[in-house]
């Protein structure tokens, strides 16, 4: 999901372990540990040493920067995660956080922590933005879910309180601007207040944090105090604090900074929140916290899923190498996920770690052994059967997108308003190009005409596909069904050619047809049938209308038939074999 | 000189005339016309094949006569439809006389299509003759004597406009008018045109003359450029000799009918499943979000639900029927995992957002319905659904796609079984001996995989994507044993194959770049 953009030798001092450092890694060896966090290198800078690299776990913020990476490379290499001290249990907190009342109308959640020691270098810096830019616009669906301030500790007396205010009692000067502006304003002129403003729209009352001397720390989730919350290189101290909807992903986004922070050095100490009523885990919650529950899995589900025969010891390993705290008993293990992810959903999550832990590479694959008759669809042999008639029938085979503009399948076809005309229509358009579904193939055909005058002449043209046509009857509002339509262009071609077409392709797929005239705007007068089968009707046949070829701005005669291959394969007995 | 190989390079036209001077006594000389005749050529085929064989050298040029020719301008042609000056003015000028007018030469420039030259030129003529006068005040007046001139343009106007004439072919006094009324330089105005018409007599040469003589000796055997039904019914085909061919040259173009490539491709990957045991699944193009996501597992804030990643469906703009029970059992899932042994999602699902109806967005979609379909078990299945994808039309993503996909169902299917399956769609598809095997994410499989295979011609490439069907897909749709969900990404081979390098030329509108992919696989 997530592409971020890191560094090599940022990279490589955090991989950086008791066995010393591990400098120059060579694009293959970082491709074979990728593997360990569904990356892919997607570019290769050698000169600046900018690693572009796509994250492909969306249930993964946790590896969305550089520090997440070298986390599970070193876990590997360590065999162990090494416990993070802040989030033990009894660790005294010397911050305090008061959340007001009535939060919960408008983003109810906060969690916080503060980080000494790690002094910021610009590399740092520049992944410190990027991870609360990820985390805020994918994990936190552009901060409506969960959005992060960082700040500079020594300007904040503590407590922080979190509460509402009316939108033009409080002022203070928002990260990119010079002077003070009340809430309201910010939502109406500054670039963020613009872009985040909606998540809190339709409230009265507007989320602030404040120390305890009143001065605001930010505007969650819009924007920071420039005054305490634009953090330079250079910083060593930082209060970073999380808000948003959703307590758990509000704990997970701060236990993965605070982590960050702590392997780059930092010392986190947790802060206390203290909420007016109860939440999930309690009325008084210290942040980070390890809010992870073990799960205990039988060894038999493991192997079986994975086909091979694997024991508590080696199943051990390969989570704790991978960064579970494991305890592994007779047949089964209880794991739990370190603090920093929140995605072990089914035991056939820590069944895919325990394979990428020990490397895919480790399981031999086994041939299917399941007997099964292969085979295809009635359409399919339907459509089949046309195209190879039609070829012999000497017509170039053609494809063609689905979907399309009204101006090729209504307007130029003359067929605006009519039933002919009607059409899936798409609601949220990009482009009126690809705006609604073809429900006929002829200006399909069409196109292609239309773009090939200087392409030798006689043209013969035929495509079979799927099409959308509208029913009202139907549950989803329209039937997909396979139609085969043809064209033939030549200054001199003329109705009985296509007929002939027709007339052949019906005897060698054995259906009697008829025909009758039909009125149809695309067709000239006089000069188009409706294809009768049993009775029904299923397809059309004619000379194109002048004014549709003009419309197309094709100037030779097009003669064409359009079939419906669905409708054909269920109607019309076989005609009885002459032999 | 070879002269059967001079022969048997003659075109047909050629040997009627070598054939037409032979057959006269040596020496003999014809003109064009009495070669044209003898021949029985038209004019246009006599001057080809005289030409040929001049630059041939089998025939040479023994007189050359040059002969004046008279014909008719397009001025001569108008005099003709209507009357030249000179007769125009004698009868205006008759004219007056009856009616007592005085007419003056302004009066006749006044007349229609007269122009001040033509008259003066036409009064001065019959002045001559005496058959007008001028007197006083500059009138015209007859005097009652004819003018030779107006006769003999008149006749001369007749008779050449019937065909040309040879100058010679007219009396001294008509040849007189002829000259003074034609074309010369410095005055284009004229009626009649005399040209030099060269005629040429024609000998055989030396070569023409063994030629001729061979010609004549095989003689009864015309040659004929065509066999036709009416030579092979009277076998007359055997006194006939068939001309030679240059069958070095490119021959002309024509159209064929043949299909187009990239159907042809993934023909041969449908032919290669259904070999493998693969039964075919087809869906629908508008499909509820329900099928394409919902019962995928993926939860309905996912990102790729958002607006900007699948195009929803204006009218109408919900399915009318929900899906039970599967709607129900998903929807728990989702919520808190139910039976399934999953925590599910935690967050309120919303039953109307799944009946939103969607253009399908991944082929996976046609894989749930048919595990809610009672599959058989053990069950191969695949499809090859065409998918649509919100995103900027370039190089490399186009709005519609195909997406080969399916699934594959067993009690003992397991993730080891999976690697073997994609082993065998690299050997299959794409003829690779190499594969990797990567871990990969997809929201309805755990564990997921990505193949990765060295392509005899592309070298390392992604192939496909696959995983287990997660317990949250299967269970709810009624399937308890363990599913492979595979899917191969054959663009880019279909690109190669094409000698396209961009993705939206695979659905090109160029009929000639159709016409002329060889599809080689």
């Amino acid at each position: 999901m997530p592409t971020i953009i890191i560094f090599q030798d940022d990279l490589e001092s955090l991989l950086t372990t008791d066995r010393g450092a591990d400098r120059g890694i060579t694009t293959a060896q970082l491709e074979e540990w990728l593997m360990l966090v569904k990356g892919e290198l997607k570019g290769n800078n050698p000169e600046t040493g900018e690693l572009r690299i796509e994250l492909q776990d969306s249930n993964r913020p946790d590896l969305w920067c550089c520090e997440g990476i070298a986390r599970q490379i070193r876990i590997k290499q360590q065999g162990r995660l090494k416990p993070y001290s802040f989030f033990a249990e009894k660790l005294k907190s010397p911050h305090h956080l008061i959340v007001k009342p009535d939060m919960e109308q408008v983003r109810p959640y906060v969690a916080a922590c503060t980080a000494k020691g790690y002094r910021v270098t610009e590399k740092g810096l520049a992944q410190l933005i990027q991870t609360q830019e990820k985390l805020a616009d994918i994990f936190g669906r552009k901060r409506k879910t969960v959005s992060i301030g960082i700040y500079q500790l020594q300007n904040i007396i503590f407590p922080v309180t979190y509460e509402l205010v009316k939108p033009d009692d409080v002022r203070f000067t928002p990260l990119g601007m010079e002077t003070t502006m009340t809430l309201s304003e910010i939502l109406m002129v500054h670039p963020k207040g613009l872009e985040y403003g909606p998540i809190l729209a339709g409230n009265s009352l507007l989320p602030i944090l404040r120390d305890a001397k009143d001065q605001p720390l930010s505007f969650p989730p819009i924007i920071n105090s420039r005054e305490i919350g634009e953090v330079r290189v250079g910083d060593e101290e930082f209060f970073v604090e999380v808000t948003g909807t959703d307590l758990s992903m509000v704990i997970l986004s701060l236990n993965i900074f605070a982590a960050n922070l702590a392997d780059r050095g930092a010392t986190i100490d947790p802060v206390e929140i203290h909420y007016p009523t109860d939440t999930m885990p309690g009325r008084l919650i210290k942040t980070p916290q390890d809010f992870g529950k073990p799960k205990t899995i039988q060894i038999k589900a493991i192997e079986q899923a994975l086909g091979q025969g694997l024991s508590e010891a080696v199943v051990k390993q390969a989570l704790e190498s991978y960064g579970y705290s494991v305890s592994a008993e007779k047949g089964s293990v209880a794991v739990k996920l370190p603090p920093y992810r929140h995605d072990l959903m089914h035991t056939m999550d820590v069944v895919e770690d325990v394979a990428i832990s020990r490397g895919y590479a480790e399981f031999t694959p086994v041939m299917p052994t399941q007997f099964t008759v292969g085979g295809l669809s009635v359409i399919e042999q339907m459509s089949d059967r046309s195209r190879e008639l039609m070829v012999g029938l000497g017509f170039q085979e053609i494809i063609s997108n689905i979907l399309g503009s009204p101006d090729h399948y209504a307007r130029r076809m003359r067929l605006e308003g009519t039933e002919w005309g009607r059409m899936v229509e798409v609601d949220n358009v990009m482009s009126l190009s690809f705006s609604c579904l073809r429900q006929w193939m002829l200006p399909s055909l069409l196109r292609i005409e239309a773009a090939s005058s200087r392409a030798f002449y006689p043209h013969r043209l035929f495509e079979a596909g799927d099409v959308a046509i509208p029913d009202g009857t139907h549950e989803l509002g329209s039937r997909t069904e396979t139609v085969l339509g043809a064209l033939i262009a030549h200054a001199t071609t003329h109705f009985s050619e296509i007929h002939s077409c027709l007339d052949v392709l019906f005897y060698y797929l054995s259906k009697e047809y008829s025909l009758e005239p039909v009125q149809h705007s695309s067709f000239l007068e006089g000069r188009a049938g409706r294809v009768l089968v049993s009775g029904k009707p299923i397809g059309v046949i004619g000379e194109v209308h002048p004014e549709v070829l003009e419309r197309w701005q094709i100037a030779m005669p097009v003669v064409a038939l359009d079939v419906n291959l669905s409708q054909l394969a269920t109607l019309g007995k076989g005609v009885s074999s002459s032999s | 000189m070879d002269i059967s190989a001079v022969i048997d390079s003659l075109h047909p036209l050629e040997i009627k005339v070598l054939t037409t001077l032979g057959a006269r006594p040596p020496g003999t000389a014809l003109d064009s016309e009495q070669l044209a005749a003898a021949a029985e050529l038209d004019p246009s085929q006599l001057s080809m094949a005289v030409e040929w064989l001049l630059a041939k050298s089998l025939i040479a040029v023994q007189t050359e006569t040059v002969t004046p020719i008279v014909s008719l301008t397009k001025i001569g042609e108008e005099y003709y439809q209507t009357a030249s000056p000179l007769e125009r003015v004698l009868a205006a000028a008759r004219e007056a006389i009856g009616t007592g007018k005085r007419l003056t030469i302004p009066d006749l420039q006044g007349q229609g299509g007269l122009d001040p030259s033509d008259v003066s030129k036409a009064v001065g003529r019959l002045k001559k003759e005496g058959a007008v006068l001028i007197i006083q005040g500059g009138c015209i007046e007859t005097t009652g004597r004819p003018s030779p001139t107006v006769e003999i343009l008149r006749t001369l106007l007749q008779q050449i406009h019937e065909s040309w004439k040879e100058l010679k072919s007219f009396t001294e006094t008509h040849r007189q008018v002829i000259e003074d009324f034609a074309v010369k330089r410095g005055n284009a105005k004229e009626p009649f045109r005399v040209d030099e018409r060269v005629t040429r007599s024609f000998i055989l040469s030396t070569d023409g003359g063994g030629a001729a003589e061979q010609l004549l000796k095989q003689g009864v055997a015309e040659e004929v450029s065509q066999l036709t039904p009416d030579l092979l019914k009277d076998g007359s085909w055997r006194q006939k000799r068939f001309r030679k061919y240059t069958i070095s040259l490119r021959p002309p173009r024509i159209g064929t009918g043949k299909k187009h490539p990239y159907r042809e491709f993934l023909d041969t990957v449908k032919a290669k499943l259904v070999s493998m045991g693969f039964q075919e699944m087809r869906g629908v193009l508008v499909e509820t979000e329900f099928w394409d996501m919902d019962a995928l597992f993926m939860p309905q804030f996912h990102p790729a639900r958002d607006i900007h990643d699948v195009y929803f469906v204006k009218k109408p703009s919900h399915a009318t029927v929900a899906d039970e029970p599967f709607l129900s059992r998903v929807a728990k899932v989702h919520e808190n995992g139910a039976e399934t042994g999953s925590t599910g999602w935690g967050y309120s699902f919303d039953i109307h957002r799944a009946k939103r109806l969607v253009l399908r967005s991944q082929g996976t979609a046609v894989s749930a319905r048919t595990l809610a379909a009672s599959p058989d078990i053990p069950g191969k299945y695949f499809s090859i659904a065409r998918c649509f994808r919100y995103d900027q039309v370039d190089a490399t993503h186009a709005t519609d796609f195909f997406q080969v996909e399916g699934i594959v169902l067993g009690e003992d299917i397991n993730f080891r079984m999976l690697l073997g399956l994609l082993n065998l769609f690299a050997r299959e598809v794409a003829q690779a001996k190499e594969v990797k095997f990567l871990p990969a994410y997809f929201p309805f499989t755990e564990p997921s995989v990505e193949l990765h295979v060295r392509h005899p011609r592309l070298g390392w490439m992604e192939l496909g994507g696959a995983g287990l069907f997660r317990p949250e897909v299967t269970l709810p749709l009624g399937v308890t044993v363990p599913v492979i969900a595979w899917g191969l990404g054959l663009d880019r081979m279909a690109m190669v194959a094409l000698g396209v390098h961009d993705i939206r030329e695979l659905f090109t509108d160029n009929l000639e770049l159709i016409r002329t992919a060889r599809g080689l696989f």
